[in-house]
């Protein structure tokens, strides 16, 4: 019955992909901004985190809240005296400053902690909350998935109920009007980032919960965000959940077929032909043709 | 009066082919009276130049911004490696087999990848990219993880590298040049500036983007090939590495997007700072990543570009008069 | 005289705004066909879907009796399909030659030396050859539309839209574009012309069709359609004329 372990072990971890993208969804939905440092951000949070787990002992909790505070003020910092310098300047300014971005921050984690592959020390990986003899489920997966559907769900309220997310989604439908009712969109996307680095953080500790990673990780889970997006569709925070289980789903099912060498391919496989068939992403809306 | 505005142009014409000879020659004669060093570090700037000058048609002229060309570095290393080492078979044939499947993978994954626009287009050239490099690395028939020592390649001098190099880098400007003075030029520079005017003005914008993506292929395959002449070893991870088109983009940033003299310009930038840094790799990427995002903020056309406006000159004209 | 351009009943929607319902209409040979109807009538959507800019939901249209309806943009250009756009879209980093070069190499399929003397021809008539060395994007607004008619000329179009030429225009430069309509009517080529301005319409075209809510109202002499009770209706309480 490997193969019903495989399919539970896929959807679990559809929760980890789901977070991991949810930051580059609200970002993209709000500014039509394809963040090509969202990976690169999320692994740098994996770092702080790993870094702060140690000063407090291994709390994860508090190492987390203080991630969150970094994170925050790094990506208001990037998005108010970067991003929005080039965001009405065309679509290849902004692509590249993200680039851009991207490449600095990994090069900075390389240069601060070395090449070598971490992860953040936790018990959570190696227990099993249920244990029958078809399958298991183990406590980290369970949590990912936990996680995941707290957090949208969460977002989903502030999105829906409060000023703030009402704000945010005024600008996102048009920006014109936004900026004449006396919206400052500038600031506005400025406060999208942090959020989305809330969002981020967390996902990068799950991460490093997971799974171990160098400076360079940062690319795999771009794309992983990048694709959960795509067949999530734009500002559906369930699609994103559906979204990453599928990813999920696509790369243990290449693992269980093909072998564990496959398990990266085939989720980029699935990811290429989906991009393909919707050609212009299911979260854009159709233009001319 | 007469006489003279008649013969000005003439003069600036000739000023401009002497100093080119010059130039030219120069470079030709480097080995004879340089050292191995700045020999080897010409080749660098060659090799580099000719891939900034294709990624530069692609995104400054043709409006395709791929972060995928390393996936034709890696066809070419591979395909070097392949031909030398387990055929046992020329090295000039290594280099053209590169650049011959660099474009039968460019057109066949043309088919999905042109269906993707903008931003998907993007991310989808990378994510091919890193397929290629996960499954180069568990492909038994190119040793997966292990790679090649590209032996064929020590029998090369470094000059012998460097005369590769020169006439990919100078051959790589000249197609560049003489492809944007035909009609494919018009009409690239016609889409450049609006797509829908250009379309129904007869203009085929798929198959000139093709075209235009297909040529950056191979002469990338190319390049790659001569560039794992050079080092000698391949492996998958580094071969398909993002960090080819990291080089790209920031020699195009730099030097100044859609101009054919910003990637000469911005080839020698790069590797000045590459070699100035050679022991502190993760800090010359960090210098040139802040220097590409300053560029894009203050001059986003790059210092080419920004000279072109302030003063108004071009060497190398494209205009049609 | 012969009908070049056939459309019948097409209609296109988007989402809900059903835009064109039902529309039909023809081009004769060497005609000035100008096509009235209140902002948002569709004209402009109607031109979209003529260079296949947009695809219909319905109908289809003819083309010297073939049904192009299924061609795309470019395909449709070389048949012989030239536009001006409401708003110019002159190519603006391009000189005005090379502009109109554009057109003559890839919608006339010439080479390049035969399309810069067929260029050079196309500026004299459109009187832009002092300017050739000029920057589109530094034109004023009637040069643009100058170049837009001179470029959509050099591909060698049997049929000519154009959508507001005039508009925006002061009188005397609206006589010019009057005048560079006659031209290429004079050329045997047809004209389908959008314009707001009535009395352009009037001096300027061979018949004239009102469209609203999707359809065509009425088609005829200019004279004939502008008294009529139909066209009355439609602008009344409009802004227009
Ligand atoms: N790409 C599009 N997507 C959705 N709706 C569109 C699109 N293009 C046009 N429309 C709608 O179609 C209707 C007709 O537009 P169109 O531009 O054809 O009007 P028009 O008759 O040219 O008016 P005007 O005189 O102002 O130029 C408008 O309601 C417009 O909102
Ligand atoms: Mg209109």
């Amino acid at each position: 019955m490997q193969i019903i372990q495989s399919l539970l072990n896929g959807i679990l971890l559809g929760g980890l992909y789901a977070m991991v993208a949810l930051g580059m969804s609200l970002v993209f939905g709000i500014m039509k901004l394809t963040n090509i440092a969202h990976g690169d951000l999320i692994i740098v949070a994996t770092y702080i985190c790993m870094v702060m787990a140690v000063q407090f002992s291994g709390n994860l909790l508090l190492a987390v809240l203080i991630t969150i505070c970094f994170m925050m003020l790094i990506g208001f910092l990037l998005q108010t005296f970067l991003i929005n310098k080039v965001l009405d300047k065309g679509p290849e300014p902004p692509l590249l400053v993200t680039f851009g971005i991207s490449i600095t921050l990994s090069n900075i984690l390389l240069l601060v902690f070395g090449a070598d592959a971490r992860y953040i020390p936790n018990t959570l990986k190696t227990i099993n909350i249920v244990n029958t003899e078809h399958f298991s489920i183990s406590a980290i997966y369970l949590l990912n998935f936990i996680v995941a559907i707290v957090v949208i769900c969460t977002l989903h309220y502030i999105m829906k109920n409060t000023f703030f997310g009402r704000s945010i989604r005024a600008t996102a439908d048009d920006v014109t009007t936004a900026e004449l009712m006396g919206v400052n969109t500038k600031r506005i996307y400025s406060y999208t980032m942090c959020l989305a680095m809330v969002i981020s953080s967390i996902a990068g500790l799950l991460v490093g919960m997971n799974y171990t990673y160098y400076p360079s990780t940062g690319t795999e889970y771009l794309i992983y965000a990048f694709g959960v997006v795509v067949i999530g569709g734009m500002g559906n925070q369930m699609g994103i959940l559906l979204g990453g289980i599928i990813l999920g789903i696509a790369q243990l099912m290449g693992a269980y077929f093909f072998g564990t060498g496959y398990q990266l391919l085939a989720g980029y496989l699935v990811l290429l032909i989906i991009l393909t068939i919707r050609p212009q992403g299911i979260l854009s809306k159709a233009t001319r043709r | 009066m007469i006489q003279l505005l008649a013969s000005k142009p003439f003069k600036i014409l000739n000023i401009k082919i002497i100093v080119l000879i010059l130039i030219i020659s120069i470079f030709l004669t480097l080995p004879l009276w340089s050292s191995e060093y700045i020999i080897s570090v010409f080749v660098l700037i060659f090799l580099y130049m000719s891939l900034g000058q294709m990624w530069n048609l692609l995104a400054g002229y043709t409006g395709l911004v791929s972060l995928g060309q390393q996936i034709f570095i890696g066809l070419g290393g591979y395909s070097l490696a392949v031909i030398t080492v387990l055929y046992q078979l020329p090295i000039a044939l290594g280099i053209i087999v590169g650049g011959v499947i660099s474009i039968l993978f460019a057109l066949i994954i043309s088919q999905p990848i042109f269906k993707m626009r903008g931003d998907y287009f993007t991310i989808g050239t990378w994510i091919v990219a890193e397929c290629l490099a996960v499954f180069f690395s568990v492909w038994t028939y190119v040793r997966g993880g292990l790679g090649f020592n590209i032996i064929a390649a020590y029998k090369l001098s470094t000059t012998d590298i460097y005369y590769m190099a020169v006439a990919m880098g100078l051959g790589s400007i000249a197609l560049v040049y003489f492809l944007l003075r035909t009609k494919i030029g018009l009409a690239l520079m016609a889409m450049r500036d609006n797509e829908s005017a250009a379309e129904t003005l007869g203009v085929e914008l798929y198959k000139t983007k093709l075209k235009v993506f297909l040529i950056a292929a191979f002469v990338t395959g190319l390049t790659g090939g001569l560039l794992y002449l050079s080092i000698a070893y391949i492996q998958p991870r580094a071969s398909f590495s993002i960090t080819w088109t990291v080089a790209m983009v920031f020699i195009v940033i730099i030097g100044g997007i859609g101009t054919i003299e910003g990637p000469i310009l911005g080839a020698f930038f790069f590797i000045l700072i590459k070699q100035y840094l050679y022991n502190y790799p993760g800090i010359s990427m960090i210098i040139l990543g802040t220097v590409a995002i300053l560029t894009i903020l203050i001059a986003p056309k790059g210092i080419v570009g920004t000279l072109q406006e302030r003063y108004g000159f071009e060497i190398l004209s494209i205009r049609r008069r | 005289m012969a009908t070049v351009l056939d459309v019948q009943d097409i209609g296109i929607s988007f989402g809900n705004n059903h835009v064109l319902k039902s529309l039909s209409l023809e081009l004769k040979e060497s005609e000035v066909l100008g096509v009235i109807g209140p902002n948002g009538a569709g004209k402009t959507v109607m031109l979209n879907i003529l260079t296949g800019i947009m695809r219909p939901t319905k109908g289809q249209i003819l083309f010297q009796g073939e049904n192009i309806t299924n061609l795309s943009t470019t395909e449709r250009c070389r048949k012989g399909i030239g536009r001006t756009f409401q708003v110019p879209r002159p190519f603006e980093k391009m000189t005005v030659f090379e502009n109109i070069l554009v057109g003559s190499v890839y919608g006339d399929r010439k080479s390049e030396k035969e399309a810069r003397v067929k260029a050079l021809e196309i500026m004299e008539l459109i009187g832009l050859t002092e300017k050739k060395g000029w920057f589109a994007g530094k034109l004023g607004l009637l040069d643009r539309k100058r170049l837009e008619i001179g470029r959509a000329l050099a591909s060698n179009p049997k049929v000519l839209l154009f959508d507001e030429v005039a508009g925006g225009l002061t009188e005397s430069e609206v006589s010019d574009i009057l005048g560079m309509v006659r031209m290429v009517k004079e050329q045997g080529i047809s004209v389908i012309w959008i314009e707001h301005v009535l009395k352009t319409m009037r001096e300027g075209t061979d018949r004239v069709l009102c469209i609203a809510e999707g359809r065509n109202v009425i088609c005829g002499i200019p004279e004939e359609v502008m008294r009529s009770k139909e066209v009355h209706d439609v602008y009344l309480g409009a802004d227009e004329e």
